[in-house]
């Protein structure tokens, strides 16, 4: 089922949740809404789902205008946050519930509950109580009391923030796996880039009630429009530092009082035409400690992550976030000399905020 | 070292339970003593030098702070033995004759130090005692003077060894008795006393002195009884405490229930003593129970059947309502925004702490009016059933609907999101999904409820003048108020059969709250 979201406001009485959203949702796609907490995420899909009434705008699931539709009648289904389990039925009852309101036949809702519990791996749960479950088991029911009713669109409202990190990357696939699988569109909300960008097919990012971006991972992650999205994608997340491009000689360089970096044509041309100093963007992972590099800083501090350290290095008054290996055994206030790889800068418009790049 | 803790590991003794040696022990028992004792000392202190006196600066009367500067004193050796058994308790599971020894050693110490205290201070069985300063036995006659004191009292008034006593003033007395009046008595008090001397009826006034005589022999009870408080502490299963310190508390409410249950059965009774008619125990009858049903108390002729139903009416409709109501005005307060909603919250709160009291006047002219209203009127006006328990219902409303309220408040919105979304209507949600979730909260609620309204008295009282529509409270007064004198055994079995159906009630509600708990309303979320 497609879903259309035009211009859609929603407001509590002065406090905006949502305002001017316009998403194009194509049938069977899976769509992330990333940002940070209270951007209007839980707002949009509960208007989504027809628990708010939209305050304005215009929302179509297929060619049919549901605003006003009950949320009974919009064939949703929906996985919250807190799973929302009704914890007086066992875990049978849970998953027939939706059945049962379509007033499926009994014998009907057994074998389709035994389906979904099956595909779910719950078959053996049935009788239980939500209380008597872990964490990663109730989730699963609620994934099943959701699908168990072959909705035209899903709804996931950060699934899987409270499972453990481990269990988080199960879920992550099979949630994935069972929604190509099946076909059903979903929307998927959450604040954790990871999850976003490697289960969606396409990224809305918001922030305070507005739609920032909407594109593909890929496209978000290399050519990101606007400097909050730039800094938002991404972990760890991109460094900023205010330079004046300059050309010469048909050669252009961003420059500070400390640095001096040469910039390819194509990406130097825009902000060197732009007047006055703009925000370059550039991603840890694009910048290497090498016995060769431009730059010279020292090593402020160096957190280990595991497989790599993530070193925060001083240049002049710039500090940098990089990613080393932790074979390297680098130590805060080491001297380093640091290559950036500018063919992945970005150029941000300081006053706007927008891409200077990419429109 | 090192092995030392190792072989406690494996004895499961914690590592810094391990022995000390004796004396050490009794050391740290006696520190514990000690520590109690001071500190009791201190609280009498604050109560009767500190606190009392301030409060008399007020102008309140300070016998409160008399009792519990008492009270501690009376509790200091018993709280001090504690503090010196509880050191001995660690040793209980491995080794009894150390515990007992050294939990008495340190008994028998803080017994000396404490006595010699008192001894010091004429104070406990050192106190000086009121006597009359001579020796009395028990005879066949009378109590018999055996010896008096020199110059003592009893002297001076003129009594002799060999009188024989007979009566204080008119009532006569046996040893008991006497020493019971004597004790309670002042110094300086004037006991007249008859007795005979040969064939001669005399009488004399004897005033009490106090005496303090500070013998030692009476040391030995008190000592006995702190070595068995001492054994006892020494071997209470630790959670046995705070069993004991309940029933300590209830026991007044405990023998109040022995003492109703006991009297419905028995004629007459003293204390809770069964008594027949010519005071000897037993007595036992069914009497009390079979005039409940035949219909006459004390020539107080009645039916009990329509008096049980009315109490029984209130009781139910009462519960209904108010369940009915309080949960779906409390799910709207909770869930729904509507112009007024907190004015009526506010305004609910205001009606509760509003005193019934001063309504029923007001009320009375409302159900007298709604009596005119034709076919309404016979439900709910002046004198009808329904009109008593609307009343009780009102009052019984605000609690009731900010009590579903918080319940309801308690219910995450997401539970109800998502039966919306699985396609139920918004009232089906209330019934499947909300409702289940506040059981515990509704069956409270129904209680309170069901109990208010079975012992419902002035309301049924006031709106039911002269009239059949009387209820089991109501016609309990009606028997205090109508018979004379009063056979308080007779009104303790209406009582009881009062209480019956409470019980029942209580009974099948406990199991369901068992349930309730034990299949946990807490799961998610
Ligand atoms: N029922 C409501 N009444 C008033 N304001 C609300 C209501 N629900 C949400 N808001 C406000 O709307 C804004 C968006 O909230 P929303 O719950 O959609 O954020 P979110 O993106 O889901 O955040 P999170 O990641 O923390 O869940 C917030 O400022 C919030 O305070
Ligand atoms: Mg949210």
């Amino acid at each position: 089922m497609k879903v259309t979201i035009d211009n859609l406001s929603k407001k509590f009485g002065d406090v905006i949740g949502v305002e001017n959203l316009t998403l194009h949702i194509e049938d069977g796609e899976f769509v992330a809404f990333l940002g940070p907490s209270g951007c209007g995420k839980t707002t949009t899909l509960l208007t989504l789902a027809g628990i708010y009434k939209p305050t304005d705008g215009v929302i179509r699931f297929g060619e049919r205008v549901v605003n006003t539709v009950q949320p009974k009648d919009r064939n949703i289904g929906m996985v919250f946050q807190s799973y929302a389990l009704y914890p007086h039925m066992t875990v049978f009852q849970n998953i027939a519930y939706p059945l049962k309101l379509k007033k499926v036949s009994k014998a009907d809702q057994h074998d389709r509950v035994r389906q979904v519990a099956n595909v779910m791996g719950i078959g053996e749960l049935l009788d239980r109580r939500p209380g008597q479950l872990s964490g990663g088991q109730q989730q699963r029911v609620a994934l099943g009391r959701a699908l168990v009713k072959e909705p035209d669109v899903l709804l996931f409202d950060e699934p899987l923030s409270n499972l453990d990190a481990r269990l988080r990357l199960t879920m992550r696939g099979e949630i994935k796996h069972l929604q190509k699988d099946l076909g059903i569109t979903s929307i998927y909300v959450t604040h954790d880039q990871v999850e976003a960008m490697t289960m969606a097919d396409r990224i809305a990012v918001m922030s305070g009630g507005h739609l920032q971006a909407f594109d593909s991972p890929d496209e978000l992650y290399d050519r990101p429009k606007t400097q909050f999205v730039a800094g938002f994608v991404g972990n760890p997340p991109m460094n900023f530092v205010d330079v004046s491009v300059q050309a010469s000689n048909g050669r252009f360089f961003a420059e500070t009082e400390s640095l001096r970096l040469e910039v390819q044509a194509a990406r130097g041309a825009p902000p060197a035409s732009y007047d006055g100093p703009v925000v370059m963007g550039i991603r840890p992972e694009d910048i290497q400690i090498a016995s060769n590099g431009s730059v010279s800083g020292e090593i402020f501090v160096v957190e280990p992550l595991g497989r790599e350290d993530l070193i925060d290095v001083r240049v002049g008054r710039h500090s940098f976030l990089l990613l080393a290996d932790t074979e390297d055994r680098h130590q805060a206030g080491e001297r380093v000399s640091l290559a950036f790889d500018m063919e992945q800068a970005q150029f941000f418009d300081p006053k706007t905020e927008k891409s200077l790049l990419w429109q | 070292m090192k092995a030392r803790d190792a072989v406690f590991d494996t004895l499961k003794v914690k590592v810094d339970e391990r022995p000390q040696s004796l004396p050490q022990d009794l050391v740290e028992a006696l520190r514990l003593g000690a520590i109690s004792i001071l500190v009791l000392l201190i609280a009498a202190f604050l109560f009767s030098g500190v606190i009392g006196p301030l409060f008399a600066l007020g102008g309140v009367e300070e016998t409160v702070m008399d009792v519990l500067t008492r009270l501690s004193l009376l509790a200091l050796p018993f709280v001090a033995y504690i503090g010196g058994a509880s050191v001995a308790r660690r040793y209980t599971r491995s080794d009894i004759a150390r515990a007992l020894g050294l939990a008495f050693s340190s008994t028998v110490i803080l017994f000396a130090v404490i006595s010699a205290g008192y001894y010091v201070l004429d104070y406990g069985v050192f106190a000086p005692r009121q006597s009359l300063q001579m020796t009395l036995s028990q005879s066949e006659a009378g109590i018999r003077v055996d010896a008096v004191v020199a110059g003592g009292a009893a002297e001076t008034a003129g009594l002799q060894v060999g009188d024989v006593i007979s009566a204080i003033r008119r009532d006569a007395v046996d040893l008991d008795a006497f020493n019971r009046r004597l004790s309670q008595s002042k110094e300086g008090d004037p006991l007249r006393l008859r007795f005979k001397r040969g064939e001669e009826e005399l009488q004399e006034t004897v005033r009490v002195v106090l005496v303090s005589d500070k013998q030692l022999g009476a040391l030995w009870p008190g000592l006995a009884l702190a070595l068995a408080f001492t054994a006892i502490i020494v071997f209470l299963p630790g959670h046995w405490a705070p069993y004991i310190a309940l029933v300590g508390l209830l026991s007044p409410l405990i023998v109040g229930y022995f003492w109703v249950i006991i009297a419905t059965f028995s004629f007459r009774t003293e204390g809770l003593v069964p008594l027949d008619g010519n005071d000897n125990f037993g007595g036992f009858t069914l009497k009390n129970w079979e005039s409940i049903f035949v219909g006459n108390i004390a020539g107080l002729e009645f039916n009990i059947v329509p008096i049980f139903m009315t109490s029984l009416a209130i009781a139910v409709v009462m519960t209904f309502v108010v369940l009915l109501v309080s949960s779906m005005a409390g799910y709207a307060l909770s869930r729904m925004h509507f112009p007024g909603r907190r004015f009526f919250l506010s305004f609910t709160l205001i009606l509760h702490g509003f005193p019934a009291i001063t309504l029923l006047i007001p009320i009375f002219i409302v159900l007298l009016r709604l009596g005119n209203i034709p076919v309404i009127g016979e439900l709910i006006g002046f004198n009808t059933v329904g009109g008593i328990a609307l009343v009780m219902v009102a009052f019984q409303l605000p609690l009731g609907v900010w009590l579903m309220k918080g319940f309801f408040d308690n219910i995450p919105w997401d539970m109800e999101r998502s039966a919306l979304i699985d396609g139920a209507s918004r009232w089906r949600t209330y019934w499947e999904i909300l409702l289940p979730q506040i059981r515990p909260g509704l069956l409270a609620l129904g209680i309170f409820a069901f109990i208010g309204g079975w012992n419902a008295y002035i309301i049924p009282a006031t709106y039911s003048i002269g009239t059949g529509v009387s209820n089991l409270p109501v016609f309990l007064n009606e028997l205090i108020d109508e018979t004379a004198p009063v056979d308080w055994n007779q009104v303790a079995a209406v009582g009881l059969f009062q209480l019956i159906p409470i019980f029942i009630f209580f009974i099948f509600a406990q199991e369901y709250l068992l349930n309730i708990y034990a299949g946990g309303t807490k799961g998610s979320s």
